[in-house]
């Protein structure tokens, strides 16, 4: 026996609507969704105008790596021990040192670091090398604003990085 | 001598079965065959006797009540050892908690950080914490131990290795440790500077960080680096080194142990000498002759100029290699000449060449000896020669036999040896009486009296001293290692050392032999690969043999020869002669020169240079004195040149001699990559098939082992007494000349070892000294017409009428005097300026002097592209 539809078959009619119940069901939707937006005007701004405003970070915030120098004596902290590079799981840091002379005394060790450059395109700021460091002379600082044009400028030397950040990033305070 | 015979035993380990050699350290025992890694410090096999300082490797053994030290206890049948006990582990806690009383702990700025035995084991079996509060003892901090060495004496946990290497290993008995009890420390004895041939090897020793290397202080840490194995190319001995390479460049020299070459000891030269790798004043482009001036040029033009003069020259070209050529350089250079060319002039060696039959009985594999044989043969022979200049860790190797298995070592030389207070019988020839003496040695060893007074008293010598020198070298057993320098082959020296080998019977006696000392660090190497006049690859026969050393220089000063190719070679420095030399590239029309420096062979004669590889670079084989085959491995690479453009540096040699042969229209003998100029040679030297370059590995292959090479039988038959000595007058003395170690370009160049550069020295006999009012120290001219300056040393061993002046120096050297017969006066008193002294060993009024800054930076800031 062929099969016969008909009985299976709803037909579904749309609601007939005039002009005013038309425009209704419009417009309270988007009266709806503006009631929200309404209700959040007392609140206040949430958004910053950034870069003229900085959000402030958490003060474990890990931004851009610092060098320390000892605050009485003006010499680094860095000895050039080389065992952030041994802890950094992205090999961007590369230390090599050489030793202070009476001339040339530089840090308050036997050596310090000659050369100490971190490839920041390539530091996933993990922290490990501020753990590593035997003499807390790196640690994550707080800037993040680090983009620039050009890839080889991301490689920051032992003299920027000992260098005060030029515009401090706002720290959030306890209670924000 | 019988090696120690090896009967397997069983002992117990922490309740497993262990079969290990019996007699063999428990320490040893447990790692290599129980895998149970027992803890030490001052245990160490190269050093002999164990002398358990330290007390680190304490365990239990069942049946004595008190804990053992492992480092000093051979294993037993049966004997049940236990090394996790509570007892074990307190005592290793106690015994670290206690090394580190007074060590300092200043990890982060120690060079041995990372490395170091103190570290690694406190982290395994220490105890973590420390209950010493009182304060530790101080010392000055860092001291100059020598200008090599630096000593932090904090640091040192007083394990005596390094002493115990300088008084029973290097036996130069300088380190000792002063004081008694906790006030102990190391030091020399008066505080002089440790300057020793071998004083290197104990900064490798140290198992913390008290002796550290001055060149390579602060360079780097564990981590940063990266270890290349390959061999050293200073000298015949070829030790198999590590180099430690930081950013393409070399910052380290440690040894790699392989105990059939060097035992595991490297010589300063060998350790510190990597800096001239990358010294300022390599060549690294092509240099060109335009007018008079040598100027930067491509290489296309270098490869087109000097293809031009040898096609043009023809059979009139000739080629002279030493130095660090491989033998696949070589086999490629030989092939060139021979089979393009058609000139067989090739030269390897400053004198003359042996006839060929002699040549190939010298390497007949029955004959040959192995270093290893060196320490447990009967007795050991040299002849003209002094290991300590020529292959340093043989002297080292000798000594040990000596010292440990009672080995006799009977030295024959003009000049006093390093080895004569070891040695059982000496005799002193005249210089140049080599040859005589080993037809008066055959002669007294055959029992012909007739010829033995003639040879005996043309090598300035007597019979009755040649006779009981015979004697003595026959007291001691069958098993005789003859050592000859190659300087001794002349005339029929050859023929001479045959008839010896044969009239001991040193062909079918094991573990016997000869082995000869070659000129240049692969003289074995590239007479194999076909690179000598009289013959080819694998010794084969050659049609028309060509002109050794001696007849080039005459060739190309009369203009039989026209152009010569100096591969990796400074004739003026380095061979004898220097006048004739001088004459024969002044006459040469074209000199093609394989150099790195600007040598005055470069300078004022080389018309093309191809910049030369330093041995760090190379990828090659080379051929050790006793036919054991190794590789070259390349570490850094090829030094760019100015520009710093792709392309425009140094280039591989074999890659330069292949385009050399393109442009002569020499297709076959150019080779498209290292490995099958490696192939090639191989399949050309009949004992070399078989080898592959992987077979030969980090430990290479003696040739010997694996293939033969026939040599016609012969009886030993007599010889002719060679022409007697010079006559000299009363006032005249004979001159010898001698290598001294130091008298190296690379040791001229690197700044580390510029104390110790080799300067003229005169060596005198007292007698003589005193005859013409001479004083040690003094300033003295030798000379006949043509005078050189030198300081006199007075050594009492040098029979009277010898003179010896250093050969292969950079400044005054020896070989401008070209007559045999000299006189000696004195021109002034000695400077007491220390750095006037040949070898600066002033003691230092106070104790060790402190150190002077270290040298400037030797791995710049990364450049960053613009």
């Amino acid at each position: 026996m062929p099969y016969d539809p008909g009985d299976d078959v709803i037909v579904i009619h749309q609601p007939r609507e005039g002009a005013a119940s038309g425009t209704f069901r419009a417009f309270a939707a988007t009266l709806k969704g503006l009631k929200t937006t309404f209700a959040r005007v007392p609140e206040g701004t949430i958004t910053i105008n950034y870069p003229e405003e900085k959000t402030p970070v958490y003060p474990r915030f890990r931004g851009r790596h610092k060098l320390h120098r000892f605050e009485d004596t003006g010499l680094e902290k860095c000895v050039g021990c080389s065992l952030c590079a041994a802890a950094c799981p992205a090999d961007c840091i590369r230390v090599v040192a050489n030793e202070n002379t009476p001339d040339n005394r530089v840090s308050a060790g036997e050596r310090y670091a000659a050369v100490y450059e971190i490839n920041l395109s390539r530091c996933i700021f993990c922290g490990y090398c501020e753990i590593a460091c035997p003499f807390d002379a790196i640690t994550l600082g707080h800037d993040y604003e680090m983009a620039d044009y050009n890839r080889s400028d991301l490689i920051f030397t032992k003299e920027m990085l000992l260098a005060e950040p030029l515009e401090r990033t706002p720290l959030r305070t306890a209670d924000e | 001598m019988p090696r120690p015979v090896v009967k397997e035993i069983t002992f117990t380990l922490d309740g497993r079965e262990v079969t290990a050699p019996e007699g063999m350290i428990l320490v040893d025992a447990a790692n290599q065959f129980g895998d149970v890694e027992i803890p030490v410090f001052c245990y160490e096999p190269k050093l002999g006797q164990p002398v358990g300082a330290c007390r680190m490797c304490l365990v239990e053994i069942e049946g004595i009540p008190k804990l053992q030290t492992g480092c000093s206890t051979p294993v037993r049948d049966g004997m049940v050892v236990n090394t996790q006990t509570q007892r074990v582990h307190e005592a290793q806690r106690a015994v670290v908690e206690f090394l580190l009383i007074n060590h300092p702990l200043d990890c982060p700025v120690c060079d041995k950080g990372g490395e170091c035995p103190l570290q690694d084991i406190t982290y395994g079996w220490g105890p973590g914490t420390s209950r010493f509060i009182e304060p530790k003892r101080h010392f000055k901090k860092p001291l100059e131990l020598s200008p090599l060495i630096a000593i932090d004496r904090e640091r040192c946990i007083l394990c005596y290795r390094c002493v115990r290497y300088s008084q029973e290993v290097s036996e130069d008995y300088q380190l000792v440790l002063q004081q008694r009890g906790a006030d102990s420390y190391v030091s020399t004895f008066d505080g002089h500077p440790y300057v020793a041939p071998f004083s290197g090897n104990i900064i490798e020793l140290c198992p913390v960080g008290a002796l550290t290397s001055r060149a390579y202080r602060f360079r780097a840490r564990p981590w940063d680096i990266e270890g290349a194995g390959t061999i050293c190319a200073g000298c015949p001995a070829q030790c198999n080194v590590e180099l430690t390479v930081r950013d393409e460049r070399v910052l380290r020299v440690l040894a790699r142990d392989n105990e059939n070459v060097d035992d595991g000891w490297l010589c300063d030269k060998g350790r510190f000498a990597y800096q001239a790798v990358h010294s300022d004043e390599r060549i690294t482009t092509p240099l060109v002759r335009e007018g008079d001036e040598l100027v930067p040029a491509s290489w296309d033009k270098a490869i087109e100029v000097a293809g031009a003069a040898l096609e043009k020259a023809g059979a009139k070209a000739a080629a002279i290699a030493g130095g660090t050529t491989t033998n696949e350089e070589a086999f490629l250079l030989q092939d060139l000449f021979r089979g393009k060319l058609g000139s067989s002039h090739l030269a390897t060696r400053a004198g003359g060449e042996q006839p060929l039959d002699v040549v190939r009985a010298l390497a007949d594999p029955k004959l040959q000896a192995t270093v290893p044989d060196l320490e447990f043969a009967h007795t050991v022979l040299l002849v003209d020669c002094d290991p300590i200049d020529e292959v340093p860790v043989w002297d080292l190797r000798i000594r040990k036999g000596v010292r440990r298995h009672g080995t006799k070592v009977v030295v024959a030389s003009a000049r006093p040896t390093a080895l004569d207070p070891s040695a059982a019988a000496t005799l002193r020839f005249a210089p140049g009486g080599a040859e005589a003496f080993l037809v008066a040695l055959d002669a007294a060893l055959s029992g012909d009296t007739g010829n033995l007074g003639g040879a005996a008293s043309a090598a300035g010598s007597n019979a009755t001293a040649v006779s009981e020198f015979a004697d003595a070298l026959r007291a001691a057993g069958e098993e005789v290692v003859i050592v000859y320098g190659e300087r001794a082959l002349r005339g029929s020296a050859g023929r001479a050392i045959l008839n010896i080998a044969s009239r001991l019977n040193l062909a079918s006696i094991a573990n016997a032999g000869i082995l000869e000392l070659p000129a240049s660090p692969n003289g074995r190497g590239l007479r194999e690969a076909g690179f000598a006049a009289g013959h080819g690859p694998g010794f084969a026969s050659v049609a028309t043999p060509g002109h050794g050393g001696e007849e080039i220089a005459a060739g190309l000063a009369s203009g039989d020869l026209q152009t010569v190719w100096l591969h990796h070679v400074d004739p003026l420095r380095n061979y004898p002669n220097r006048p004739a030399w001088e004459k024969a590239l002044a006459g040469a029309q074209t000199v093609i020169a394989v150099e790195s420096q600007l040598t005055d062979t470069v300078a004022q004669f080389a018309d093309v240079v191809f910049p030369a590889e330093a041995y760090p670079e190379k990828d090659g084989t080379l051929t050790h004195p006793d036919g054991r085959v190794q590789r070259l491995r390349q570490a850094v690479g090829h030094p760019r040149g100015a520009g710093n453009t792709p392309g425009s540096g140094v280039r591989p040699l074999w890659q330069v001699i292949s385009d050399v042969a393109r442009a002569v229209g020499f297709d076959e003998g150019a080779a498209l990559a290292g490995s099958q100029v490696s192939q090639r040679l191989f399949e050309a030297v009949p004992f070399y098939t078989g080898l592959t370059l992987d077979a030969i590995g980090g430990r290479g292959l003696r040739w010997q082992d694996e293939a033969t090479f026939d040599v016609p039988a012969s009886e030993p038959g007599a010889l002719d007494v060679p022409s007697g000595l010079p006559a000299k007058s009363e006032a005249e003395l004979r001159l010898g000349t001698f290598r001294p170690l130091w008298a190296a370009k690379e040791v001229d160049i690197a700044p580390a070892l510029q104390f110790i550069r080799a300067k003229q020295v005169v060596e005198l006999s007292p007698a003589d000294a005193d005859a013409r009012g001479i004083r040690e120290g003094d300033r003295a001219e030798v000379g006949n017409g043509t005078r050189i300056p030198a300081t006199v040393r007075i050594r009492a061993a040098i029979p009277a009428g010898s003179v010896f002046l250093a050969e292969g120096i950079a400044e005054h050297n020896s070989n401008v005097l070209t007559h045999g017969i000299v006189e000696v006066r004195r021109v002034g008193p000695g400077s007491t300026e220390p750095s006037s002294l040949p070898i600066q060993s002033q003691p230092a009024v106070e104790g060790l002097a402190e150190m002077p800054p270290s040298a400037g930076l030797p791995i710049p800031p990364r450049e960053v592209a613009e």
